[in-house]
């Protein structure tokens, strides 16, 4: 796609001055209205959330939610992860979800999760490319659409692997 | 001074000058008591103490002080400079020339007090006072270079140029041996600068061989400055290089072209701005009429700047084809088109080769070349194509094949992603740039509906692009609906707080829609923390206190308008009142050159766009003080303004308290020093900050009078400003006034509705006066007798015959009819149900266009209010206004003033906008949560059903 012509693709930060940006994504790709703490965990995250830029168009993002683990160890969770409908199939999902993997890597964080609807296989297949397992199934985790369960995809790393 | 006194009081007032001069008030202040504890009636001592308490705001004392000590010693030269000094600080310059005057009466070599009289004659332009003035000074200390100088400038603004040309001639003359101290060097490039800038003037008297002499003293002088400073080679060469250049302009400007070239190829090696100095040769060239060689510089200087639009023009110019109304015959074309392609295949990077060709091509080539510049540029998505294109527009045609050129793209785009005849894929943006040009391009014809639906589009497609917003607020703005507008702005202004510009621009959406709270509000955002709105003001921000006080105005706040209005007539006068520091300064720091232009800059400040506005909006509130003064006064003043007032009341005391300590402490901080400029920075609390007391003027016409006179001053040429001249004089009776108006009027633009009204309002009004019975009457009347056979339009008519045949010239526009239907009123108004025909039979006609969508109205929606004002206030005939009304809201279904059926006003919820999105971005709106216990990432549904990995 695109033969021949290398359209930048970049990340930002999300900051209070641009969190609208956030949310005019979320409201265009997700059934979903968020509130309040979904946006203040996301900020709360720092490097964690981050949008995507093809050329200078806010295209797509990745909003993560730390969560400290009894212990004291941290893990991520992707609260959402979504591409504008016409700018998919430029691997700007994958650079953002590689973003947070590396970043993980890095800061030694050893698991991350998220959930995912049953049926929605693309997604799955997507995440088990890049190592995610389905570790659990939540019976009537929505309220409102169908089918109303999801599946917890997990992807666990040992530490020796991420000190590389 | 203080002659008078024994030798400890004598003493004691040189220590009151010095402390006044050094900022110790206080110290002066005591000094100054002590004197008069003894010699309580000593005028000069009075003064100073006046003076004193002058810079301590101390303002009713100080005047009495000064005026009692002048009365006492009426014959001292102290007391009237110190008089003249008092008025100064307070800005009356003329009060202040005259007690200067009066000072040098007394004494008349008195430097000090020449010198500040040469200030203020300068600050006021009286030109021959201050060219008097400086040469006495000369005479008196001709050892000062700055009077030198003075006397030079004072004689150039009075166009004397070859005097000025003499006086430094004269001057350099004693410099010959005794070259100028190592600090001032500087200074005294600037004034041979300078010298050799004004000398361009006197071709009468043999400029050449003033410049000739000029040249080797200059140089005669650099040399020296070299040995004897040792001054470094490049500075030198650097002196020598801005000096040829300058040297070069000025013999161009003076049409000695041969010797300007033959100077400019002798000096290019010590230029060093080579590209001025190329861009100099090749105007000479072409003003020599070397063409050929003129092409050949153009071309290299396009080698080293291919997008500079002035080489195009110049090379143009050289081949003879160059128009300044841009037509041009089809040979020329076919010529001009020949030599852009062999240009765009040089300079392969250049926008402007590709660009340029577009205005003078016509039909098919220009079809080819538009696209041929315009798809790269949806490719890589720059958002202001649409202004870069949109010239064309006014060019007949170009919009329909711009048109038709769009669609093919978006049709081909949309469908398999490529452009039509291309293998190439689309990135995705290029669809949605296309809206984008396309909803501008039919909000450009008028079309506001199909420009929705295409901005809307293209929201759903990328709906994080905050251009998208800003244009389809302009589009609903245009389109009438101002609320929607406004709210669209500010949806764009918060996907990014910390753009400035969207800012702006959502105040002042906000400002049109009259929500005047919550733009400034939303105009605080930008500003310093704290002292909010008062530093929009401190700031001049000049835009924003134009739109609100025309919001104001709209609102029917006179009070608060004028307020605004007249802030910004503040502004100016704040500028004009800037440039008295320059006087001094610029003589001392010789940056002559800058200090004339700054001072043509003042003369010709208030013909400035945003003077003009607030004038004209100032003197319009006047007149609508006039025609309804307010109510009596005590029913303005009911108990809730007394509450405010006493609220204000409270204000001010607070702030007079703050006052003083600050005022404490900036004495403080003066007296060790800290604080040279001595200004102060308390802001004083506005005393009326909602207008009231400028509504109370008793006389509004001749205020409205004060700005007029500077609108006719400054603004001659524009229409407004006679409109109101008519409008004003008319209400102050003073017929001759207005009649010139209408003069002007007609000299303007006959054929301007408005001046018609005027023409006609102005005879009718005249014919319903009263015989003459005073001489003065007489003379007025005879004055018209002589002039109405001047006036094409009404020769041997009657008013009602003028006035048709104004409608037999411009039966198809409405505003006119809407004109000549208000005069039948008013020329007879028993016509009444004639001048309403006269507009209901208006009709809108269909602009033809072979555009593929829709239809574009002739009618304007400005217009088409003003006529439903005009029906329903002047006519005063409500049925028609409503017709006029519901016929209007089907031309424009989006105006909110006609109801139409897609405004704001009628849908509660704005249609206009996304469902999903709130009003005003969602930013205060509660979101809904759809699961109480997680956050659902089941978008991802949507977001990977395409996904291909």
């Amino acid at each position: 796609m695109g033969a021949g012509r290398e359209v930048a693709i970049s990340l930002d930060g999300v900051r209070d001055k641009n969190v609208m940006q956030l949310k005019k994504l979320n409201t265009a790709l997700f059934p979903v209205r968020y509130n309040d703490k979904y946006y203040a965990d996301a900020l709360a995250s720092g490097e964690f959330t981050k949008l995507a830029y093809y050329s200078d168009i806010c295209v797509g993002s990745i909003a993560c939610r730390l969560e400290k683990k009894e212990g004291g160890a941290i893990r991520v969770y992707i609260m959402t992860l979504g591409v504008l409908a016409p700018y998919r199939g430029l691997g700007i999902g994958t650079r953002l979800l590689n973003h947070v993997l590396d970043l993980c890597s890095k800061q030694n964080i050893l698991e991350i999760y998220l959930h995912v609807q049953t049926n929605n296989e693309d997604a799955i297949n997507f995440y088990k490319k890049f190592g995610f397992e389905i570790t659990e199934t939540i019976k009537n985790y929505y309220t409102n659409i169908d089918p109303p369960d999801c599946f917890v995809l997990t992807k666990f790393t040992t530490p020796s692997q991420a000190k590389k | 001074m203080g002659a008078s006194l024994p030798p400890k009081e004598a003493n004691l007032f040189k220590l009151i000058v010095k402390s006044y001069e050094t900022k110790q008030y206080k110290k002066g202040l005591k000094a100054a008591d002590a004197i008069l504890k003894k010699f309580p009636d000593h005028g000069e001592t009075l003064s100073m103490k006046g003076l004193t308490l002058n810079c301590m705001d101390r303002k009713s004392e100080a005047y009495e002080l000064v005026r009692l000590g002048l009365k006492n010693d009426v014959k001292s030269h102290v007391c009237w400079h110190v008089y003249g000094l008092l008025y100064r600080s307070d800005r009356e310059y003329r009060e202040a020339i005259k007690c200067y005057r009066n000072a040098l009466r007394i004494d008349p070599d008195n430097i000090e007090i020449l010198r500040d009289l040469s200030l203020l004659q300068a600050q006021m332009r009286d030109l021959t006072g201050f060219v008097e003035t400086r040469q006495q000074l000369l005479t008196l200390k001709p050892n000062h270079r700055m009077n030198w100088i003075g006397f030079a400038v004072a004689n150039h603004l009075c166009s004397n140029v070859a005097k000025a040309v003499e006086i430094l001639e004269a001057y350099e003359g004693t410099l010959e041996d005794d070259y100028p101290p190592d600090n001032e060097r500087c200074e005294h490039g600037e004034m041979l600068l300078y010298k050799s800038e004004i000398e361009d003037q006197p071709v009468a008297h043999g400029g050449i061989g003033i410049h000739r002499v000029f040249n080797s003293l200059l140089f005669r002088h650099i040399i020296h400055v070299r040995e004897k400073y040792g001054l470094f080679k490049e500075e030198l060469f650097l002196l020598q290089g801005i000096k040829s250049v300058v040297l070069i302009s000025l013999l161009e400007e003076c049409g000695f072209l041969e010797r300007a070239l033959e100077e400019l190829h002798k000096k290019e090696p010590k230029i060093v701005d080579k590209l001025t100095s190329k861009e100099q040769e090749v105007s000479l060239l072409v003003k020599l009429g070397r063409l050929e060689e003129g092409a050949n510089h153009y071309k290299a200087l396009l080698a080293m700047n291919p997008d500079d639009y002035r080489y195009y023009e110049g090379l143009q110019k050289c081949f003879g084809l160059y128009s300044e109304n841009g037509k041009y015959s089809s040979d020329e074309i076919d010529r001009l088109d020949a030599l852009y392609k062999l240009l765009a295949e040089q300079f392969t990077w250049s926008s402007a080769v590709k660009r340029i060709p577009l205005d003078f091509l016509q039909g098919d080539k220009f079809c080819a070349a538009a696209a041929n510049y315009i798809k790269p540029l949806l490719t890589k998505g720059v958002p202001s194509l649409f202004s870069d294109l949109s010239p064309l527009y006014d060019q007949p045609g170009k919009a329909d094949i711009l048109e038709q050129l769009i669609l093919e793209l978006e049709h081909s785009i949309s469908g398999d992603g490529r452009y039509p005849d291309r293998t190439e894929k689309e990135p995705p943006s290029t669809l949605l740039w296309i809206l984008f040009f396309l909803a501008q391009h039919y909000d450009r014809r008028g079309q506001y509906d199909i420009a929705l639906s295409k901005i809307d589009e293209a929201v759903q497609h990328t709906p994080t692009v905050i251009d998208l917003y800003s244009v389809k607020s302009r589009i609903l703005k245009h389109a009438g609906d101002l609320v929607a507008a406004a709210s669209l702005a500010d949806e764009a202004r918060c996907m990014d707080l910390a753009d400035r510009y969207i800012n702006s621009e959502s105040v002042n959406r906000m400002l049109q829609a009259d929500q005047v709270a919550l733009a400034e509000k939303i105009a605080v955002l930008f500003t310093k923390d704290g002292d909010q709105h008062n530093n929009l003001h401190d700031m001049q921000c000049m835009w924003y206190e134009l739109a609100s006080g025309e919001s104001y105005f709209r609102q029917g706040d006179l009070g608060r308008a004028l307020k605004k209005f007249l802030a910004v007539e503040k502004h100016y006068a704040d500028i004009t009142e800037d440039q008295f520091d320059f006087h001094s300064y610029c003589f001392r720091k010789m940056t002559l050159r800058a200090y004339v232009d700054m001072l043509r800059f003042q003369d010709r400040l208030h013909s400035h766009a945003y003077f003009h506005k607030a004038a004209a909006g100032a003197i319009r509130c006047y007149l609508k003080l006039y025609d309804s003064p307010l109510n009596s006064p005590a029913e303005v003043e009911d108990n809730t303004s007394k509450a405010t007032q006493k609220k204000k009341m409270k204000k001010q005391r607070k702030a007079e308290r703050a006052k003083k300590e600050a005022e404490e402490k900036n004495e403080g901080s003066s007296a060790s020093g800290t604080s040279k400029s001595g200004r102060r920075h308390i802001k004083p609390v506005d005393p009326d900050p909602y207008g009231e007391k400028l509504l109370k003027t008793d006389d509004p016409l001749s205020e409205a009078t004060k700005y007029l006179k500077l609108l006719q001053k400054n603004s001659p040429d524009s229409l407004e400003t006679h409109l109101l001249s008519f409008e004003v004089n008319m209400r102050k009776q003073k017929i001759l006034l207005a009649f010139q108006a209408v003069k002007q009027l007609l000299r303007l633009d006959a054929d301007n509705p408005d001046s018609h009204c005027c023409l006609i309002k102005f005879f009718h009004k005249v014919s319903s006066m009263p015989t003459p019975v005073s001489d003065a009457e007489k003379l007025v009347w005879s004055v018209l007798e002589a002039e109405r056979p001047s006036i094409s339009q009404l020769q041997e008519k009657t008013l009602s015959e003028a006035n048709k045949i104004f409608l037999g010239n411009h039966e198809d526009s409405l505003m006119h009819r809407a004109a000549v239907a208000e005069m039948l009123y008013t020329l007879d108004p028993t016509k009444k149900l004639e001048a309403v025909k006269i507009i209901e039979d208006s009709s809108n006609k269909v602009v033809p266009t072979n555009g593929a969508l829709g239809s574009v109205m002739e009618w304007k929606l400005k217009d088409c209010i003003a006529v439903h004002k005009l029906l329903d206030n002047v006519l005063i005939d409500t049925d028609a206004a409503l017709r006029w009304k519901v016929r209007c809201a089907e031309y424009f279904p989006y105006s909110i003033y006609f109801e139409g059926s897609r405004s704001s006003a009628v849908n509660n919820s704005l249609n206009n906008l996304d469902t999903e999105t709130p009003l005003n971005g969602g930013a205060n709106g509660p979101d809904i949560i759809q699961s109480g216990n997680a956050f659902t990432s089941n978008g991802k549904l949507e977001a990977f059903k395409n996904l291909k990995i």
